[in-house]
C-alpha cells in the first residue's frame, strides 16, 4: 500500500481529517526518514487539507525532519541524569569514531545523531533510541556493539 | 441587558460582547496588536490587557466576554507597565530599522512603542536573523519585523479562504510562510497587506517609492474590474496612484479586495494610454486634432443617415464605462440618429440571461444582494467559477460554507474546491441533462405551490432524462438523488449562474435567491441605461408605446418603435452590408466576440468604424477614427453593480491626455450637439439628473443619496413589468444531443488574476499571470506526449496559435482551457458561435480544436 493509501485508510480511524495529522505525517516520513516537500504535498492532498496547513503543523514538532537524515536515526539523551552518568563524553565519543555532529549526519549516510530531551529513564542513565529501539545504561563500549547491529 | 462599568462609563449591552468591543462602545479605545475587525479573536500579543475587578490577573480584553456588573480599568499603572513589558519582549528581535522600512507612519508598533515605550530594551543578546525574501513577483516578506500577531494567516483562513500561509517552526524560529517558502502561488488578494500591522508583508509594487505621509488626497471609488463593485480608495501623490486600499466599513466588501482591485490599477497609467484623436490616413493611423476628428465623424454619419436612415448605424456599448457614459451613447444613437441598434457584449451571456429569468420570475430576481450569501444554508454553483469571475461575491460563497452551508458546485468548482460538499462533474455540454434530472427528481418530490402557473406548466411538459440518458453524462442517478434532496432541503437556496452555462440553463427552482456572475464592472448599468436594442432606459420595452411616449416626452425627442439589432446581428448585418457605421465605446469587439475573422471582415466591410478607448486595441488598429478616453479613476459617475447597487465612480486623476482629455459621455455629447442636440451638460450630474427624470428605476436618486451607499434600485422608481409573463423555451420535450467530439473543446479560462484587454496592462497582473498558456489534464497530456511547460500547437479551421503547456488535474480530460486575455492568442479567436433563438444570446459551438506538440 503505498503512502497515499495508507493516509487515506488511517484518517477513516480519526473524527475529521485534521484529526489524522499527525499520524499522516509519520507515515509520510517512515520510508525517507524525512519530509520533503512532495511528502507534505502527498499528505495534503491524501487528507485534502491545505498545503500551508500541513506544513505549518510538521514544522512545529521536532520529530519531524525536514532535511535528508542518515538511514538510522541515533536519539541520545544529555539531559540531567545523563548528564551525569556521562552522556556529554558519548556525543564526543561518538564524533571522533563516525564523525557525527549532534545535527549532523555521517559522510556514507548510515548515521544521523540527534540530541533528545528527557528519555524519561534517568534510573538507567545514559540512555538513546536508535531508530525506534530503547538501549540504556551506555559507556563507549557497549555503545559500539549496539551501534555496529544497524547497517 | 448587561450593564459594565468601563474606566467610569457604563455601558448598556442588548447581547454580551467582548470587552474590547464594548469599550469600543463607550468610546474607551484600548490599544491591540493581534486584533482585527472580522477575525476570530487570538488573545495572543497581550497588549489588551485590563483589570477586571474581581478577577485576580490582567485579562485579554479581545477574548474575555463581558458579565453583568463587570468593573473594568484599561489604562492604569499597572497595565501601562505590563504593555511597556510585551513591547519590551516584541522589541527584542524586531530590527528596529523604521528609517529604511515603508511601515514606518502608519506601523502599529511603531504608534504603540511611542504611546508606552520603552525607550531602550535590556537585551544584551543578538537578534535573530532572517533574510528578507523576494522570492514572489508582489508581496516581499520580512520576518524580522514579524511579531507573530498571526492576522494575516488568520486573514488567509478566515474571510479569504485561501489558506496559502501558515506560521511555520515554533518558538523564536516561527515564521509566517507559504508552503513553497519562497513564491507565494496563492490568490493574491493582498488581504494580508491590509491586516499586517508592522512591515513583515509588503508589497513589492511600491517598494521605497514613498512613504505614508506623502498621500495628499484619497479618493474613495468603485473598483472597475468586476461586477461586484467593491468600494476602494485610491491614495493619490499629485497624479500618480500610490496605491489601492480597501477600508474597514466602507462598502459591503468589508474591507477585502481581491488581485485585481488591489493590484491591477496599473494599467490606468500606462505609457500605453491614448493621448490624442487618431484618423485613417493612408491606411494608418495618425494623430489629428478633436475638430478634425469630430467634424469628420459626424459628417460621415450626417452622409449615411441621409443616405440609408438611421437603422443603417449601430453602436456598441461598454460594460466598463459609467451610467452616464452609456445612457448618452444610448441618447445619441436612439434619440439623435434615430436608430435601435445598440448592444453591448453583456449579450454574450448578462444580459439575455437576465432578461430570460425575468421574464419567467418576475422582475428584479437577480437583485438579491451579495451580502446575504454568507447567511444562506445553501449555494448551488453553476457553470463558472465564483471565486475568479466575481472574487469578492465567490468569498461570500466561502463564507457560507463556514457557516454550515452546502456548497454544491455543477462543473470544476475551481477555487470552492475545498469548500464544496462535491461536485458534479459531467462530460461536456451534458449539463442540460443533469439539470432536468435535478428538476424531475423535484417534481416527484412533492406538489407545485400552484404559484406561478406559467412555469409550471412548462416544468410539467419538461423531457425528464432517463438512466440511459443520464448514462451519456458520467454522472449516476445516485447522485442526482442525492444532489436533488440537498438542494430541496436547503431552507435558503442561493443560485449562482456563470457565463459557461446560460445557453443550457433551464432548470431553476422557485425561492431560489439567483446571482448572475458578472465580469465587467457595469453590465448592469449598461442595460438599465437602455444600451439594448429593444429597451429603452429603465428597462422599459421599446415597442410598448406607452412607455417610448413617456420618454419621447421627457426629452422631447423621438425614438424609432421598431426593435433594434443585437450585437451579434450588428456583426451580421455588417457582414452583408446592411450597417454602414459602428459606433464603439470601450469595447474591442475583435478580441471579445468569438470567430475573430469573421467579426473583423465584418467590421472591415464598415463605411465608417469609430472607436472610442484608453487604449489601441485590436478593434481600434482597424478603425476609421480613434477616440481617447479617459480611465475608470479618471472619471466622475456611476457604476451599478451585479445586485443592483448604483455606486459613485469618482475620479482619482487627470489623463495622460491632460489638456484633451475628456470623458465618454462628454466626446459624444459633442459629437450630438452638431446634429442638433440642445440640452447642454456642463458636469456629469446634469446626466445624471436627467437619467433619474428618463429612467423610472431611477426616479429621485440623487448623488448624494447614493454616496450612502444605499442606492439598490428601483430606488422611489415604479416596479417594472407584471411579476410573470409567458415566455418560450426551446426544445422542452427533448434532450440535447451530447456532443461527443474526439477532439477537445476549446474553453476560456476565466482567470483570477485577468479580465481581458484592461489587465494585460498590469504590470503587477503581468507578473504573476505573465504569458498565454494552454491549461489541460495531465491525462490529455500524457495521451499527447505533451509535458509541462512544452509547447502545444491548437488548430482549427478559424487559426492556429501556439502555446506553452500547464497542467491541471482539475480540468477535464475532453476539454482545454485558454484565456482571452493576451494579443495575438485569444480563446475567442478559434471559437464560433451561434445565437439562441429563444433568448438571443450567444452560444459556442465549432469549439473543438487539434492539440498537438510542436517539435523542436
Amino acid at each position: 500500500m503505498d503512502i497515499f493509501e495508507e493516509i487515506r485508510a488511517l484518517s477513516e480511524k480519526y473524527p475529521d481529517r485534521r484529526g489524522a495529522l499527525l499520524h499522516a505525517l509519520y507515515v509520510a516520513q517512515k520510508d525517507a526518514g524525512w519530509l520533503s516537500q512532495e511528502a507534505l504535498n502527498t499528505v495534503s492532498n491524501a487528507l485534502n487539507l491545505p498545503q500551508a496547513t500541513v506544513k505549518g503543523v510538521a514544522t512545529f514538532y521536532s520529530m519531524y525532519k525536514h532535511r535528508p537524515m542518515g538511514r538510522h536515526l541515533i536519539q541520545l539523551c544529555t539531559n540531567v541524569a545523563c548528564m551525569i552518568m556521562g552522556a556529554e563524553s558519548l556525543v564526543d565519543f561518538l564524533k571522533g569514531k563516525y564523525g557525527v555532529e549532534p545535527g549532523g549526519t555521517t559522510g556514507d549516510g548510515r548515521f544521523s545523531l540527534v540530541i533528545m530531551e528527557c528519555i524519561g529513564a534517568c534510573d538507567r542513565a545514559p540512555a538513546m533510541l536508535v531508530d525506534t529501539d530503547f538501549h540504556s545504561d551506555l559507556t563507549e563500549d557497549n555503545i559500539v556493539e549496539i551501534i555496529e547491529e544497524y547497517k | 441587558m448587561i450593564k459594565v462599568t468601563i474606566d467610569g462609563r457604563e455601558v448598556e449591552l442588548e447581547n454580551p460582547v467582548t470587552v474590547l468591543e464594548a469599550a469600543k462602545q463607550a468610546g474607551v479605545i484600548i490599544p491591540t496588536l493581534c486584533y482585527f475587525e472580522g477575525l476570530t479573536p487570538f488573545g495572543g500579543c497581550r497588549l489588551c490587557l485590563v483589570e477586571v475587578e474581581k478577577l485576580p490577573r490582567l485579562q485579554t480584553s479581545c477574548t474575555i466576554m463581558t458579565a453583568d456588573g463587570m468593573v473594568v480599568r484599561t489604562e492604569t499603572d499597572q497595565i501601562k507597565a505590563a504593555r511597556r513589558s510585551i513591547l519590551e519582549f516584541l522589541l527584542i528581535n524586531h530590527p528596529l530599522d523604521c528609517p529604511f522600512c515603508d511601515k514606518a507612519g502608519e506601523c502599529d508598533l511603531q504608534d504603540l512603542v511611542a504611546l508606552y515605550g520603552p525607550e531602550a530594551g535590556r537585551f544584551a543578546e543578538g537578534k535573530r536573523r532572517h533574510p528578507e525574501s523576494f522570492d514572489d513577483p508582489i508581496i516581499v516578506r520580512n520576518m524580522e519585523r514579524c511579531v507573530l500577531c498571526t492576522r494575516c494567516v488568520r486573514m488567509c483562513d478566515g474571510p479569504q479562504g485561501a489558506y496559502a500561509i501558515s506560521v511555520t517552526g515554533r518558538g523564536s524560529h516561527s515564521f509566517v510562510e507559504p508552503f513553497s517558502g519562497g513564491k507565494y502561488n496563492c490568490e493574491y488578494c493582498g488581504n494580508c497587506l491590509t491586516v499586517c500591522p508592522v512591515g513583515a508583508i509588503m508589497s513589492r509594487l511600491h517598494r521605497h517609492s514613498y512613504r505614508p505621509w506623502f498621500v495628499e488626497k484619497e479618493i474613495e471609488t468603485v473598483c472597475g474590474f468586476c461586477g461586484v463593485g467593491c468600494s476602494m480608495v485610491l491614495q493619490m501623490r499629485e497624479n500618480s496612484i500610490i496605491r489601492a486600499i480597501p477600508r474597514a466599513g466602507v462598502g459591503f466588501n468589508k474591507g477585502l479586495l481581491c488581485v485585481r482591485g488591489r493590484f491591477g490599477y496599473e494599467n490606468v497609467e500606462s505609457e500605453e494610454q491614448l493621448t490624442t484623436p487618431l484618423m485613417k490616413v493612408d491606411g494608418d493611423l495618425k494623430p489629428v486634432s478633436w475638430e478634425e476628428a469630430i467634424t469628420f465623424i459626424t459628417e460621415s454619419l450626417k452622409e449615411i443617415k441621409d443616405a440609408f436612415g438611421g437603422k443603417a448605424i449601430g453602436a456598441v456599448a461598454s460594460g466598463r464605462c459609467t451610467n452616464e457614459d452609456n445612457y448618452m451613447l444610448q441618447k445619441f444613437i436612439r434619440f439623435v440618429l434615430g436608430s435601435n441598434n445598440i448592444d453591448s457584449s453583456a449579450r454574450n451571456y448578462y444580459a439575455p440571461a437576465e432578461a430570460y429569468l425575468e421574464r419567467i420570475f418576475g422582475q428584479g430576481i437577480t437583485a438579491n444582494l451579495i451580502s446575504g450569501i454568507a447567511n444562506s444554508d445553501g449555494v448551488f454553483v453553476v457553470g463558472g467559477d465564483p471565486t475568479a469571475i466575481n472574487p469578492i461575491l465567490g468569498l461570500q460563497i466561502r463564507a457560507s460554507c463556514r457557516g454550515g452551508g452546502k456548497i454544491i458546485a455543477l462543473g470544476a468548482p475551481g477555487g470552492l474546491k475545498r469548500f464544496v460538499a462535491y461536485e458534479l462533474m459531467p462530460t461536456p455540454y451534458s449539463e442540460e441533462i443533469i439539470l432536468s434530472a435535478i428538476v424531475g427528481r423535484l417534481l416527484k418530490g412533492k406538489a407545485l405551490s400552484g404559484e406561478n402557473t406559467t412555469v409550471e406548466a412548462k416544468l410539467r411538459s419538461l423531457k425528464i432524462p432517463s438512466d440511459e440518458d443520464l448514462g451519456m453524462t458520467g454522472i449516476s442517478s445516485e447522485d442526482i438523488v442525492r444532489a436533488s434532496d440537498d438542494l430541496a432541503g436547503m431552507a435558503t437556496p442561493v443560485v449562482v449562474i456563470g457565463p459557461d452555462i446560460i445557453q443550457r440553463e433551464r432548470a431553476s427552482k422557485n425561492l431560489a435567491r439567483i446571482f448572475l456572475l458578472s465580469e465587467r464592472p457595469n453590465y448592469q448599468g449598461v442595460m438599465d441605461m437602455g444600451c439594448l436594442p429593444d429597451f429603452l432606459p429603465g428597462g422599459r420595452p421599446v415597442e410598448l408605446e406607452m412607455f417610448r411616449h413617456q420618454i419621447e416626452g421627457a426629452l422631447g425627442l423621438k425614438a424609432p418603435q421598431d426593435k433594434g439589432l443585437t450585437l451579434f446581428e450588428m456583426i451580421n448585418e455588417a457582414e452583408t452590408g446592411g450597417l454602414k457605421a459602428l459606433y464603439v465605446m470601450g469595447e474591442n469587439p475583435l478580441f471579445n466576440i468569438p470567430d475573430s475573422a469573421k467579426v473583423k471582415k465584418a467590421l472591415g466591410n464598415l463605411d465608417l468604424l469609430v472607436v472610442q478607448d484608453v487604449h489601441l486595441t485590436e478593434t481600434s488598429g482597424i478603425a476609421d477614427v480613434v477616440l481617447p478616453a479617459t480611465a475608470w479613476p479618471e472619471k466622475e459617475g456611476t457604476f451599478t453593480n451585479l445586485e443592483r447597487r448604483v455606486q459613485r465612480v469618482r475620479k482619482a486623476r487627470r489623463g495622460r491626455m491632460a489638456s484633451y482629455g475628456r470623458d465618454d459621455w462628454k466626446i459624444i455629447a459633442d459629437i450630438a450637439e452638431r446634429f442638433g442636440m440642445t440640452k447642454q451638460y456642463l458636469r456629469v450630474e446634469d446626466v445624471w439628473e436627467e437619467i433619474t427624470h428618463v429612467s423610472a428605476l431611477h426616479t429621485g436618486l440623487g448623488y448624494e443619496d447614493i454616496a450612502e451607499g444605499k442606492a439598490v434600485w428601483p430606488y422611489c422608481g415604479k416596479p417594472l413589468r407584471g411579476m410573470e409573463g409567458d415566455f418560450s423555451v426551446e426544445g422542452l420535450d427533448g434532450l440535447p444531443r451530447i456532443r461527443g467530439s474526439k477532439k477537445p473543446y476549446l474553453m476560456i479560462e476565466r482567470s483570477l488574476y485577468h479580465s481581458g484587454t484592461f489587465s494585460r496592462r498590469s504590470k503587477a497582473l503581468l507578473s504573476i499571470y505573465p504569458e498565454p498558456y494552454l491549461m489541460i489534464n495531465p491525462l490529455l497530456s500524457e495521451r499527447l506526449g505533451l509535458a509541462e511547460g512544452e509547447k502545444a500547437r491548437i488548430s482549427n479551421e478559424r487559426g492556429v496559435l501556439e502555446l506553452k503547456v500547464k497542467l491541471n488535474e482539475d480540468v477535464s480530460d475532453s476539454q482545454v482551457f485558454l484565456s482571452n486575455t493576451f494579443e495575438g492568442a485569444g480563446a475567442m479567436g478559434l471559437i464560433g458561435f451561434g445565437i439562441d433563438s429563444v433568448i438571443g444570446s450567444l452560444y459556442i459551438k465549432d469549439n473543438t480544436v487539434r492539440v498537438e506538440k510542436v517539435r523542436v
